[in-house]
């Protein structure tokens, strides 16, 4: 391994800004519809200036359709793949990622309750599945860590990882009974397990970009604890890190986040798993570095996969969480192979 | 060392995906109902041993019953059925229309047209289906379809003396064989003939009425795009009643049903949307709902508000109900010419 530097240049921001911001184009360029790129042009100046639309047809599939979704596959795949990082930091543990411990399927069931038994919040602006999910996130959350407590006080890693997978099982079984009890519904429900983003608006673009703004932000905040639980849990303790509060804090940004995704995107597996193990060989283990970069590898990841949904079978799509799982397990056992070699 | 944890990832991803589909084949088996074609020839085993006695009998009192089923399986019972179990919804409203429906000793879970249907037993039924609880109910004949029925579940109900019958309509006419067969193990065969004769006319009334050319086009949407668009494309009865019509389905090249681009519904730019989802919004009915959806503003059926919503599984379910289902199609986009001022006459003001 070769020194890196402590933090994450201005340069490094901008080379992958610019990656970012390249393949965002592409995404909007290519599509299921296929629209010359002069026209893109002309619709995208037309919108800017505020100017009226020639043409009709390229607009109302760009402005509204296209151009939201992949801002919000961008966002979705940047907050998944910080909470994976985050999450892998703070368990030291390779596996751990929002869909390992359970997090992201106690959500969908949060949403799945929801749509079944038809409830609905009068006095919040989102819909209830929003706030089902954000709520189930934490729920899973506090049962996972409550039971790893009891069982094992330091919260060593293993039992955290044990736990998440007994849960995961736990609630595919629940949702299992929920659709039981709500056939005539399953078709919405399939939704949940399956993921998609089609039909995602510009609301929804920007409830993921304020939450990934501020929970990112605060994970980001403690990248010096993430980087010395990193380390080992002991080591941190040793240091000075307040190891349980920084735990809870970690742990409940990352909630939020993996609640919010599920409950525009629903679950969409794999992206926290293996974009922190690809930037990871990129930029070195240093939370600092790491951390951004995820953010925007897991933005390039998943809107690269939804492109592959969106065109590959066309007119047809393909769901999003197959492409990211059928992509993600290969990419992973490949890079994990080689990590290994070294 | 090395190669344990390498071993401990590659479980670790194949039981990952493993839940991942197994989450989505089991709900994800309910959109596909007409593009999944099981391995009906698997089931096609020739008849057991036991049977042969029964074709013997039947030379001597001649109440037994010969016929063929939906997958070339030859049947004989000895007498016509007065205990079933049928599995599938449009089983079930077969039966009732053939004026069987008392018959009825057990029903599959999603049957629920028509309402008395509901008081019958329910039984699990597709990928879940219930052995014991069919051989419990004690019926002489299991209507059901090819899906997820293993042979070893046929050969289980055939040792308990259930004779598995499997009706397996792909189209209308196949709908006309199911009802035949029906009508035939039921000894309802009039009846049977009675009411095809009465879908035959009601589709060739509404053939021969419809003015379409083939210029209009329709698109059928099966699931919302909250959940991602599904759309019936080619080989559905939808597709099938369009044609009927003189309309032309958007997305004929899609086989069955299947998941679609919402751009491609804005650039094939339909004139007509049917829609057959339930409404998942408590304020907006799937019409508004469709009519709501950003950039879908300029879709002609959007324009012209003309769209329809199913709510009643008419067109997507192979029973007698197609021909009042192909009734409300028509009535929709040509009921102009009968009575003014409904829905309908909106979108074809257009013209």
């Amino acid at each position: 391994m070769r020194t890196r530097t402590e933090k994450f240049h201005l340069w490094e921001y901008l080379v992958f800004f610019a990656v970012t911001a390249a393949v965002f184009c592409l995404c909007v360029c290519v599509g299921s519809v296929n629209i010359p790129l002069g026209e893109i042009g002309a619709v995208l100046k037309n919108a800017f200036l505020g100017q009226a639309q020639t043409n009709a047809l390229a607009s109302s599939i760009l402005i509204p359709v296209r151009i939201p979704r992949v801002l919000c596959v961008a966002l979705t795949g940047a907050a998944l793949s910080v909470a994976g990082t985050a999450m892998q930091g703070l368990l030291k543990n390779p596996l751990a990622d929002g869909s390992t411990l359970g997090v992201s399927s106690g959500a969908a069931l949060g949403a799945v309750i929801a749509i079944a038994f038809g409830v609905v919040f009068p006095q919040i602006p989102f819909g209830a599945t929003t706030v089902m999910a954000i709520l189930f996130a934490f729920l899973s959350l506090m049962i996972i860590l409550g039971l790893a407590y009891k069982l094992d006080y330091s919260l060593s890693t293993n039992t955290i990882i044990l736990i998440g997978v007994i849960y995961s099982m736990f609630v595919s079984s629940a949702m299992n009974i929920v659709i039981t009890f709500a056939t005539d519904k399953i078709q919405s429900i399939t939704f949940w397990t399956m993921g998609s983003l089609q039909g995602t608006g510009y609301t929804d673009a920007a409830l993921l970009g304020v939450t990934l703004l501020l929970c990112g932000g605060l994970i980001f905040f403690h990248a010096r604890e993430l980087n010395a639980f990193a380390v080992g849990e002991d080591n941190a303790r040793h240091i000075g890190v307040n190891v349980r509060r920084t735990k809870l804090v970690i742990l409940i940004t990352v909630s939020i986040l993996i609640g919010v995704c599920v409950s525009i995107g629903g679950t969409i597996g794999f992206v926290g798993l293996v974009t922190p193990h690809m930037v990871r060989m990129l930029v070195g283990p240093n939370h600092k570095r790491l951390l951004p970069a995820a953010m925007f590898g897991g933005a390039v990841f998943l809107m690269l996969a939804d492109l592959i949904a969106r065109t590959l079978l066309n007119p047809r799509e393909l769901s999003i969480g197959v492409v990211t799982s059928l992509v993600g397990a290969v990419v992973f056992v490949f890079i994990f192979s080689q990590s290994r070699k070294r | 060392m090395k190669h344990k944890k390498i071993l401990a990832v590659l479980l670790t991803a194949a039981m990952t995906l493993g839940l991942l589909t197994g989450c989505g084949s089991s709900a994800g088996s309910t959109p596909d109902t007409e593009g999944s074609q099981t391995d009906s020839q698997g089931t096609d085993t020739p008849s057991d041993p036991g049977d042969e006695d029964d074709t013997a009998k039947e030379e001597g009192d001649g109440g037994a019953i010969t016929f063929t089923d939906m997958t070339g399986r030859e049947i004989t019972l000895t007498e016509p059925a007065t205990r079933i179990v049928a599995l599938t919804p449009s089983d079930c409203e077969i039966l009732y229309a053939l004026g069987a429906g008392d018959t009825l000793v057990g029903r599959g879970e999603y049957c629920d047209y028509p309402a008395e249907v509901a008081e019958v037993p329910s039984v699990q039924s597709g990928a879940d289906t219930n052995i014991e609880q069919i051989i419990a109910l004690e019926p002489q004949v299991l209507l059901m379809s090819t899906m997820a029925q293993t042979e070893e579940q046929i050969e289980q109900l055939e040792n308990a003396g259930v004779h598995v019958v499997v009706s397996d309509a792909k189209d209308i006419e196949g709908v006309y064989t199911a009802i035949e067969m029906i009508g035939t193990l039921m000894a309802k065969e009039e009846e049977a003939e009675t009411l095809i004769a009465d879908m035959e006319s009601t589709f060739a009334e509404l053939t021969e009425k419809a003015a379409g050319d083939g210029t209009k086009t329709i698109y059928f949407e099966v699931s919302p795009l909250e959940y991602g668009l599904w759309a019936a494309g080619a080989n559905t009865f939808m597709d099938e009643v369009a044609t009927m019509l003189g309309l032309t389905n958007c997305f004929a090249d899609v086989d069955g049903w299947g998941e679609i681009s919402e751009e491609q519904v804005l650039e094939r730019n339909p004139d007509y949307i049917v829609t057959i989802t339930m409404s998942y919004d408590q304020e907006l009915s799937p019409e508004e709902e469709i009519i709501s959806r950003a950039g879908w503003e300029n879709v002609t059926a959007v324009k012209n508000r003309a769209i329809l919503n199913l709510v009643n599984n008419e067109l997507s379910r192979p029973g007698p109900r197609l021909a009042e289902g192909a009734q409300m199609l028509y009535d929709f986009i040509y009921g102009e010419e009968t009575e003014a001022g409904d829905s309908a006459a909106n979108g074809e003001t257009a013209e």
